[in-house]
């Protein structure tokens, strides 16, 4: 199993790409979690899912 | 009659708006972008196997009843297409352990619908997976019922 970057996960729908983007942003804003648990648990999230944006 | 899944977010997510609008564009757009029946059929197997059961009635009646009821033991039913073996075994590694995806499950899809499609399709799987988690979490917060 690879844990490289099979594909380019930015080649696809541009609009799709467009509403995920902001809808991590909006998610990243929300205040009822402090901003350091948040931006610990999105590291954590993007490790264990390969992501490398 | 049964509160919708968009409602019931609507209603816990309150006054947060602009998270209540992306969070539908983003589910919407992921049906627009994938074959809606290989989507359907993943969508209930992952909510089979997170025990969703409201997400699964809702979408069991949706798609073919053959397929619902083999779905299960899709590996040696006949009633799937090589392309839709494919994208529930991408979809059952994806839930149960999204770090360890062999890289033949990943290729078999991609081989099938190029680069983009795969990356469409895993993009949506994620936002009908993230869904359901939600939708199984805040039940049990918000609601105190079976989801």
């Amino acid at each position: 199993m690879s844990r490289s970057q099979r594909v380019d996960s930015t080649g696809f729908n541009s609009l799709f790409r467009e509403a995920l983007s902001r809808w991590q942003e909006e998610v990243v804003q929300l205040d009822l979690v402090d901003p350091v648990t948040t931006e610990m648990v999105r590291l954590r999230c993007a490790e264990h899912h390969d992501c490398h944006t | 009659m049964r509160e919708s899944t968009s409602d019931f977010f609507e209603r816990v997510l309150g006054g947060r708006t602009r998270v209540v609008k992306e969070l539908g564009n983003i589910h919407d757009l992921a049906w627009e972008v994938t074959d809606k029946e290989i989507l359907g059929l993943c969508k209930l197997r992952i909510a089979m196997i997170l025990g969703c059961e409201s997400e699964a009635k809702s979408m069991g009646k949706q798609l073919n009843s053959l397929k619902v009821s083999d779905l299960s033991q899709w590996p040696t039913s006949n009633h799937f297409s090589d392309l839709e073996k494919s994208c529930l075994r991408f979809t059952e590694e994806f839930i149960i352990d999204v770090a360890s995806i062999p890289d033949d499950s990943a290729f078999a899809i991609r081989d099938d619908l190029g680069d983009e499609g795969f990356v469409n399709f895993v993009n949506a799987l994620l936002v009908i997976e993230q869904r359901m988690r939600l939708l199984i979490v805040w039940q049990k917060m918000f609601e105190g019922v079976t989801v």
